[in-house]
Formats: C-alpha cells, sequence, structure tokens
C-alpha cells in the first residue's frame, strides 16, 4: 500500500530562492546554467509483513514507521533471491535497502554478510549504523570492520564470530581470500554481499575489482553458497549494466526513489572574461569564495568542493578570515580532506550533523557517503571531472526537504568550460556512463595467478568468461603453476596477491630517492607510465613545490636519485608520439572520411626537455634525453580523410594540420566526459596511421610535421597527406574506453563541432581547440580550421 | 599457447611489470630488486628448453607407496627413557611420554596463505624405549588429500602435538590445507606443546639465536653430516616433482627426520630443567 504526503512549506526555502533570483538579476551573464527541480513528496510502503518484530522496535526506535518505495522493492527483490543494484539520490535511505534484508538474514538464521566500501572511513560510519539499529533493537549482532587498522588479536574473533564484516576489495584480494580457510565459518554461512559506491569501481580499478569478486565467487563455491549481491551507487548512465559486468550475474536494477526531495536549483557559473585575446577569466576561487561569503551571511549552511588539498587549507583560510577572525566566538568554518587524523574527521562529522558550523571546506573525502546531515548549499569550485561526481557533490545539499542550492564554479581549464557551456548535460538524465575491462588481458592474467593460489584449476575451466587453459598453460610455463593431468596447482614460493594493486594495471612504479647530504630518503612514487616524462636525467622534480634535481634514473631498477636544488626554473618534456595501426576490428563512415575501431601500436619517444623560468615562462635552455622509447599495444579509435577530400577543402596542407591538431583536441575533451575518463587514460594524436609522420604543436600552436626519426620536415614533402585522428587507451593491452566512443563516434564529433562553434573566443582557446599564441591570427583561424576538418566527418 | 605467452609478455614489458614468473612487491627502496632486462627473453628460453624435454617421472627416493602418489617411510631408533616425563608447561602430573606426537612439516615455501601446502610431514613417537620415525611425502600433487588423511589418523584423542613453531606456523598451514582437501581432523582440538618460546624464555641471549638447529647444536650437542639447509626443501620437493632429481628430496627426508628426533630430545632436555628458573 502507497501514501503520498503533502509537502511540507519549509521557512528555509526564502533565502535560497531570494539569493538566486538577487544572483540571476545581477550576474545573469555569468550563470549559463540555471536548472530547477521541483519539491518530491514521499511515497511510502508498509513494512513488509514478514518482517521479524525485533527489527520493526528497531527501526520504530530510530524514528522509521514505514519504508520509502524504493526500499520496500529492495526488500522484496532481495529476499526473492535476485541481484540487486540501487540507485537513487544522496540521502534518499539506500542503507536501509541492504541492512534491512541483513539484518533479517542475521536475525533469522545467523547468516552472515560482507559489505565492501571503496574507503575505511565509509566502512566505520557504515559499522556506527549498524550498530546503533543492533542496540535500538536488541538485535545480539555483531558488525566489524575489517581492514589494514584491525589489529592481528582482533581478526581471529571477526573472522570466526561476524556477522557483518565491513572490509574494503583491497583488503578482500590481499588479506581475506588469499586465507579463505580461516574464514571457513564465515564464508560458508554468507547469505548477501554488499557493494556500495559501484561507480566508484570503474576504468583499471573497477576492472580488478570485477577480478576480485570473481575470485570472491569461486571461493564461494568451493564453500558450496551463491550469496545475493546487493549493490548500490550514484546516479550513473548505465548502473544495471555496470553492475552486471562488476558481479557477472544478472541484476535487477531499482532507479525510482520515493524518498522526498525539496525544491533545488542548480546553477553553472562561469567567471567573467577579462582577458578575450587568451580567453583568460577571473579565477574559479575569487568567484566560489565570494558565493560562499554570501550564502554564509543569508544564513545558509554551506559546503565548498575544491579539487585539492592544497586548495581545500587555501579556501579555508579564506573564509576562516571572513568568520572565524575572533577566537572568542565558535568556529564556523572548517576543513575536512583526506590525511587528517580520523578523530579530527569524526569531530568535524559530528559537528556538521549538530549543525554546529556554517561552512566546511572540503575535497572528494566528503563526497561519498559519510552522514554528515543536512547542508542548504554546494558550492563546486571546479569541475570535478565527471558529471556523476558533480551531481553526488551536488547532492549533499538539501538532504531532506529543504530547498537547496547547488553551483558549479567552473576553471578555465577546458573540461570545466565544455561543461559549463553544456547545461543540458545536467538537465538530461545522466549521460555517463561507467565502464569496465575485467578481460584486459594482464590484469585477467594477475587475477587466474591469485585466483589459482586460492584454490587450483581444472582445465576446461572459466573465470569469469574466459577459459583458463591458455592462461594456466602460461603460469605453468612461468613456474608457478604445476600440472598435474587436468589439474592445475600453484606450486611457487609467493603470495601472489602481494604483487598485484587494484589501482595499476602492472605494478612497475618508479621511487624518487633523496640522496642529498648521504640521505637515503625516499621522497615519491611515480607510476611507469610518468616516468620517462618526468624523471629524466635532468629534470626538476617538485614535491609541495620544493624543487629536486634528478642526477641519475636507473631505469631497470625503477629508481631516480635526486638533490635538492635552488634552481628558479622548471621543466618540462619535449615528447613525441607515433601510431601504427596493426589490426581493424570495425570501421564506418564518418561523414565524408572513415572512422574505425582497432589495435595500434603506440610508441612515444622523449627527446628533450626545456628549462623554463618560474614567473616570466621564458625558455632558458634544452637538455637532451636519453632514454628507450615507450611502447603500447592498446585499442584506439581514429579518423581519416581522403587526400581528395582535404585538397578540395583546404587551400595548404599546414590548413589541414592545423585544423586536425585542433579537432583533436576537442574530440578529446569531449570523449573524456563521454567515457568518464581521467586525461591520463585517454590519450590523443594525430599522425598518419603508418608511423612513417606524425604531428605536433610547435611553441607558436602551429601543427608541425615529423618525420618517423622525429626531425621536423616540411609540411608538404610527403607524396601522399592523409592524417589520422587518433584517441587511444593510455594502456597496455587496452582498458575498454574507445570501443564505446567508437559506437558513440558520430555524437563525438556533433559535440566536438558544437563545442568549437560555440566558444565565445576569437579563433581558438584552450575551452575548444587548445592554447594558441594570442598574437598568431591567422587567417582562416584554427578554430574555423578546426570547424573544417570536423565538419568532414560530421554525418 | 605460445602467442598468448608473447603477447602477454609483451604487454607486461609495456607496462612496467617484470617477467612473469614473480612479479616482487614493491615495499621501499629495499624490495627494489633490480630487473634484469633481459628476464623476459630469459623466460622465454626456458620455456623452449622445457618444451624440448618431456618430463620424466623420477622413482621415488624412500618408502614404500602407501596411496596414489603417497610415500611412506618407517625407521625405528632405540631411545631408552622413563615412560613418563613432567613437563609442566602442560600438566602438573607427569605425562606419558607414548602421548607425545613430535611433528614437522616440509613446505613449498614461506609466503603464507592457502597456497602454500606440505609435501612431507614427519612425526616421531616413543613405545617402550623405541623411538618410531614415520615420514609422509608427496609424488604428486593429487596424493596430498590422501597424505593428510593419514597422518590425521596418526592422532588418537590422547595424542599431544610437540613441535617447534608449530603453533604458528605447521598446525595453521596444516589446517588451511585439511579444510581445503574437504578432510576432518582432529588437529585443534589436541594440546599442543610448541617448544619455540619455552626455549626462547631460557635460552635468549644464552646462544646466538633460537633457532632449532642452533639449540640443537648448543644444549643438545648434535651434530649433523651433510645436513640440506630447510630453506632448500621447497626447490629440493620441486626438482624431483619435475623430474630433474631426486637426489636433495632424499636430503629433506633425513633433515627432516633428524627434526623430529631432535623434538623428543628437546623434550627431555626441556623436562630437566625448572621451567621457573631464569
Amino acid at each position: 500500500m502507497s501514501s503520498v504526503d503533502a509537502t511540507p512549506t519549509d521557512r528555509a526555502a526564502a533565502p535560497v530562492t531570494r539569493l538566486v533570483a538577487r544572483w540571476l538579476d545581477k550576474y545573469g551573464e555569468r550563470i549559463s546554467g540555471h536548472l530547477q527541480r521541483p519539491a518530491q513528496p514521499a511515497r511510502w510502503r508498509e513494512f513488509p509483513p514478514d518482517l521479524a518484530p525485533a527489527l520493526g522496535t528497531a527501526l520504530a526506535a530510530r524514528g522509521i514507521e514505514r519504508l520509502y518505495s524504493h526500499q520496500r522493492e529492495a526488500w522484496d527483490h532481495v529476499t526473492a533471491g535476485e541481484h540487486v543494484v540501487v540507485v537513487t539520490p544522496t540521502a534518499s535511505g539506500k542503507t536501509l535497502c541492504y541492512n534491512l534484508p541483513v539484518l533479517a538474514a542475521v536475525h533469522a538464521q545467523r547468516a552472515k554478510a560482507l559489505y565492501l566500501f571503496p574507503t575505511k572511513a565509509l566502512a566505520q560510519d557504515q559499522v556506527a549504523e549498524l550498530l546503533e539499529l543492533n542496540t535500538a533493537g536488541a538485535l545480539g549482532l555483531r558488525a566489524c570492520t575489517f581492514d589494514g587498522d584491525t589489529p592481528a588479536d582482533a581478526r581471529q574473533a571477526i573472522r570466526l564470530k561476524g556477522d557483518i564484516v565491513v572490509s574494503n576489495p583491497d583488503m578482500l584480494h590481499q588479506a581475506i581470500l588469499p586465507h579463505h580457510t580461516k574464514w571457513a565459518q564465515f564464508f560458508e554461512s554468507l547469505r548477501y554481499i554488499v557493494i556500495d559506491e559501484v561507480h566508484s569501481y570503474r576504468g583499471v580499478f573497477g576492472s580488478h575489482v570485477a577480478n576480485v569478486v570473481r575470485r570472491l565467487k569461486r571461493v564461494c563455491a568451493f564453500y558450496g553458497v551463491q550469496p545475493v549481491f546487493i549493490l548500490c551507487s550514484a546516479t550513473i548512465g548505465n548502473p544495471r549494466e555496470h553492475a552486471e559486468a562488476l558481479v557477472g550475474e544478472t541484476v535487477h536494477a531499482i532507479t525510482d526513489s520515493g524518498a522526498p526531495c525539496g525544491e533545488r536549483h542548480v546553477l553553472l557559473w562561469n567567471p567573467p572574461v577579462i582577458n578575450p585575446d587568451l580567453g583568460i577569466r577571473a579565477s574559479a576561487r575569487s568567484q566560489s569564495m565570494r558565493l560562499a561569503r554570501q550564502t554564509i551571511r543569508a544564513g545558509l549552511k554551506t559546503i565548498v568542493f575544491a579539487q585539492s588539498r592544497l586548495m581545500v587549507e587555501v579556501l579555508t583560510k579564506y573564509l576562516k578570515d571572513v568568520f572565524d577572525h575572533d577566537p572568542r566566538e565558535r568556529e564556523r568554518i572548517r576543513a575536512y580532506r583526506g590525511g587528517y587524523l580520523p578523530n579530527e574527521r569524526r569531530q568535524t562529522e559530528r559537528a556538521l550533523r549538530a549543525g554546529a558550523l556554517d561552512g566546511v571546506v572540503s575535497t572528494s573525502a566528503l563526497e561519498l557517503g559519510v552522514d554528515i546531515g543536512a547542508l542548504d548549499v554546494a558550492i563546486l569550485n571546479g569541475f570535478p571531472g565527471s558529471i556523476a561526481a558533480s551531481w553526488q557533490r551536488l547532492g549533499r545539499a538539501g538532504r531532506r526537504q529543504r530547498p537547496a542550492l547547488g553551483v558549479l564554479v567552473a576553471s578555465s581549464a577546458p573540461l570545466d568550460q565544455y561543461v559549463v557551456r553544456h547545461p543540458e548535460f545536467f538537465a538530461a538524465a545522466t549521460p555517463e556512463q561507467a565502464r569496465i575491462a575485467p578481460d584486459q588481458l594482464l590484469i585477467l592474467l594477475d587475477h587466474i595467478r591469485c585466483a589459482a593460489f586460492e584454490l587450483p584449476f581444472t582445465s576446461g575451466d572459466r573465470f569469469g568468461e574466459a577459459p583458463v587453459d591458455e592462461f594456466l598453460g602460461v603460469l605453468a610455463e612461468a613456474g608457478v603453476l604445476h600440472q598435474e593431468g587436468t589439474r592445475w596447482d600453484w606450486i611457487a614460493d609467493s603470495y601472489p596477491a602481494g604483487a598485484v594493486n587494484l589501482r595499476a594495471v602492472a605494478d612497475g612504479n618508479f621511487v624518487v630517492v633523496d640522496r642529498s647530504e648521504g640521505r637515503q630518503t625516499i621522497i615519491a612514487e611515480v607510476d611507469y607510465a610518468s616516468a620517462a616524462l618526468t624523471l629524466y636525467e635532468g629534470a626538476i622534480y617538485l614535491v609541495q613545490s620544493r624543487p629536486w634535481q634528478v642526477e641519475h634514473l636507473d631505469w631497470a631498477g625503477r629508481k631516480a636519485f635526486v638533490t635538492t636544488t635552488h634552481a628558479d626554473y622548471y621543466t618540462d618534456a619535449i615528447d613525441y608520439t607515433k601510431l601504427k595501426v596493426l589490426a581493424r576490428f570495425d570501421g564506418s563512415r564518418s561523414g565524408q572520411g572513415l572512422c574505425h575501431h582497432g589495435e595500434v601500436h603506440v610508441v612515444r619517444r622523449v627527446s628533450g626537455y626545456k628549462k623554463i623560468r618560474y614567473y616570466s615562462h621564458e625558455n632558458i635552455g634544452y637538455g637532451p634525453v636519453n632514454l628507450p622509447d615507450q611502447e603500447l599495444h592498446t585499442t584506439a579509435l581514429w579518423w581519416q580523410l581522403e587526400q581528395d577530400v582535404l585538397e578540395a577543402a583546404f587551400e595548404r596542407r599546414q590548413d589541414a594540420l592545423d585544423g586536425f591538431l585542433g579537432a583533436a583536441y576537442a574530440l578529446h575533451t569531449v570523449a573524456r566526459v563521454r567515457a568518464m575518463a581521467d586525461g591520463h587514460d585517454l590519450q590523443k594524436a594525430v599522425g598518419s596511421g603508418d608511423a612513417a609522420w606524425f604531428a605536433s604543436r610547435d611553441a607558436q600552436g602551429r601543427g608541425q610535421w615529423r618525420n618517423a626519426q622525429g626531425e621536423a620536415v616540411a609540411v608538404g614533402s610527403a607524396a601522399s597527406f592523409s592524417p589520422t585522428l587518433f584517441l587511444y587507451d593510455n594502456f597496455a593491452g587496452g582498458i575498454g574506453l574507445s570501443e564505446p566512443l567508437f559506437h558513440g563516434a558520430a555524437g563525438l564529433v556533433r559535440a566536438a563541432l558544437d563545442l568549437v562553434e560555440s566558444c565565445d573566443c576569437n579563433g581558438g582557446c584552450p575551452a575548444c581547440i587548445g592554447p594558441i599564441l594570442a598574437s598568431d591570427t591567422p587567417q582562416p583561424s584554427q578554430a574555423e580550421l578546426a570547424v573544417a576538418v570536423l565538419s568532414l566527418l560530421a554525418a | 599457447m605460445s602467442a598468448l605467452h608473447d603477447r602477454l609478455a609483451r604487454l607486461r614489458a609495456q607496462a612496467g611489470a617484470g617477467a612473469l614468473a614473480t612479479p616482487a612487491p614493491l615495499l621501499g627502496a629495499t624490495a627494489l630488486a633490480p630487473r634484469p632486462p633481459d628476464a623476459l627473453r630469459a623466460l622465454l628460453h626456458a620455456r623452449e628448453q622445457r618444451r624440448a624435454a618431456p618430463r620424466p617421472v623420477l622413482a621415488a627416493p624412500a618408502g614404500v607407496e602407501v596411496a596414489a602418489g603417497v610415500y611412506l617411510v618407517e625407521r625405528t631408533f632405540a631411545y631408552a627413557a622413563n615412560p613418563r616425563l613432567m613437563l609442566p608447561w602442560l600438566a602438573q602430573a607427569p605425562i606419558e611420554r607414548s602421548r607425545l606426537v613430535c611433528f614437522d612439516t616440509e613446505t613449498t615455501g614461506l609466503a603464507g596463505g592457502v597456497g602454500t601446502r606440505a609435501f612431507m610431514i614427519g612425526s616421531a613417537r616413543w613405545c617402550a624405549d623405541r623411538l618410531t620415525v614415520r615420514q609422509l611425502y608427496l609424488t604428486t600433487m593429487a596424493g596430498e588429500a590422501a597424505m593428510l588423511r593419514l597422518f590425521n589418523a596418526w592422532l588418537d584423542p590422547a595424542a599431544i602435538l610437540v613441535s617447534y613453531n608449530g603453533k604458528s606456523y605447521d598446525a595453521p598451514l596444516l589446517k588451511g590445507r585439511l579444510r581445503l582437501n574437504h578432510v576432518d581432523h582432529r588437529l585443534a582440538e589436541l594440546p599442543h606443546l610448541d617448544w619455540l618460546h619455552p626455549v626462547r624464555r631460557r635460552y635468549r641471549g644464552v646462544f646466538e639465536n633460537c633457532r632449532l638447529a642452533t639449540i640443537e647444536r648448543q644444549a643438545l650437542r648434535i651434530v649433523r653430516d651433510d645436513d640440506l639447509p630447510g630453506a632448500q626443501a621447497p626447490a629440493a620437493w620441486l626438482a624431483f616433482l619435475r623430474g630433474e632429481s631426486s637426489r636433495n628430496l632424499a636430503r629433506v627426508l633425513d633433515h627432516n627426520r633428524q627434526d623430529v628426533v631432535t623434538l623428543m630430545r628437546l623434550s627431555d632436555h626441556m623436562a630437566a630443567i625448572d621451567p621457573a628458573a631464569p
């Protein structure tokens, strides 16, 4: 039975509405989008008839007399044995969707449950909440966190007696599965596996986690259980598909929230242009601070999200200077970020829940489900990199039924500028798709290795979808498995999970060793892919803006030795990328050109570096770099235009080349948004497709042609001219980004075209086709050339 | 198969990972063993060699086959001693010597986790002035469940386990493998006297360390001849399993036999010491 509540009018509505009206009036030209969502009443359902009385009592003691419709829907499906993913907004009572069936099963049958959260803080929150319910209903259940901080003597008790074990994927991978026999009793009764925040398991991390789940299911099968998965996610475009990829089962998606929500305003805020030639805008920081001062003065509880820990400190200082200058008054502003001690974080969370603070400045640490109570305003200082993360942060305002305000303040970064100029992305339900590639060869091999350690394989077995025999053969040849008939047993003296990092394709990190004054201290770790660009001999390496100079790079030993320096310059690598198409998997027409998806061979060479003086940014010298070429076999999508089409459309080859480079920049920007990818994970390049030549931008931002040896050559010198524009996965073996991009390629070209055409700049800027020199105003402009290329590719 | 192998080896090299065999975890500078650039080539070379010669099956170095893939070696030694001894670490009353099961395992490594297994279990038990040493070992992986069942059958309800570091190492490892092979067992119920801690309390600072070999030499005056260091046991068994040589496996049997005999000697030695003395 369902019922509908009337929306209560709230006195807090006035300040938010007044403020929005005033800003629209006063700063109309800075507000590129104003999205409004009307208030929604709650949709209620009764408790399920078979709910144990003790649980009803526990809920009633916590003020819960009935369920939101999605909570009841979750109960009905989960108790019927279906796997479920719950996708509802922040503060819609998601946790009860899994706590209720889990508590019922623990209470009635002494069943066990495993909860996985991406961070330790979330796990601890969850246990606190479970314990409150437990106390309220005298349920007698034992919920415990199991993570790296769990003391050794407590671990044994948790393994034997824990009803609900709350952990994270890394612990499951490194500590639980490789010791599963110690957890035998737990696994034998394991009924539910809860995985929260599944939207954060995407890309490389998500691909690893999907394989950890495969191992978990294998171990469960050994103990004769088939647990039900209950997953939760923030709003993403493909929750069911993503959940199914993650757990390898058919999953029912619950997307219709019955929780009430107040009226919500979201403003997209673009700081005013202060230099139209260079496309330079006022800083996001100054705008965010101005907005936060006004909302706090208006009595609205405000959270400001910053992109880095450093920026959190800076913004907190600015707000404290205004609101906390009198030490005799209560503290009104606090900072919250990773790196603070847990106690301090808990204290801030409590103060927020109690309404004792007026403003908090945070990194993404508060984006996930840490309980901080109701806030009125969320200000995002810069675009967080994905629409889903933006909504997650904006959702921090407007818990319960109060009207809420969210403001996304764009920086001048291209992604920010793209997003702020396309308010329809925020209006549209959810454009982003979380992608994983669980069968990525290297990741798969790593987890088959770990799985073989945990339980022997038999020829013909599958791991996920993949038949394992070939992989077992490879591992046997490497001496880690021993084959006897159809059985493959682990034989090596090693602990394979220890060597597999869930957040990298392969663990080949470099360490940076400071050996000034006879020290031998590790000051940083750099991933393999970035090492050639940042740790060449002569490079200035910065940590917290303190400079070190690389004296010696031990490539094979994965070490860079540095000493402190007082250089007044920093260094920037000069690198070239050439691509060669190895295989075409699929292709289609794209306007007057072609679009393909396939495998490519990428060679990246760092040929030298520039020394750039601070503040003046003048180039004060060059240095050579002698490093092996970085090679990569990966997947890509690419666009090509035939020579005759280009000759008809462009007067000079140089123009076509500039157009391709501008188009690549714009396509890369929109593709990153679509693929929910970090800029580092998806890369772009322009070349001939057979690695005979490739293009890069020179110091003036103009296209430069280079031959296979990396020497600059005249643009008209080659006989054939068919530039190719690549977007590729920046991981050996690919990570599944380029294939979905290929299937949406026509939309990508249209979006890129729109991005460049609708940009307000004069002839090109970092927000559309990339940085160009202000003095460089050729006819046609670089932006016009990019539009010409994209138009030829548009259907 | 080799196409996939080559592809994986190439991708791993591109991603910055080491050879396929055992990538070392990166834990600070000390763990950063240099990775030879030709490790992959060496690996591929080894693969070709291995493929060229099919694995021969070697004869077991000693004993009789008591189950498929499981061999038993049994030796009896004269050991005149009091049938009861005082072990205050276990009980205040004298204990029947015949209840003591001195045991020790040889394993595929020290890495820990369920993937590490015992390939040999030795035990020494006293009866009427004779010490009988029985050793089980595997000649095939598939024999493991049978070996574990046979060992478990030696453990009558009155048995008392005696070991050196067995409480933290051998017993948990065996329990894991018993569980993995679906063998119900008595290991967890039996009293277990692990001499490591009493010996440490008595001899810390007296000898250079408290390893069993040191205590044996210094306190019991036992000298071993041509002993294979325990750390080489995994390689010895692998060499046998892969058909390369059975010579060192025979030496592992000798080493393990001496270990369990030493455990009985050590029990007498410790029983003669007042546990309350410094």
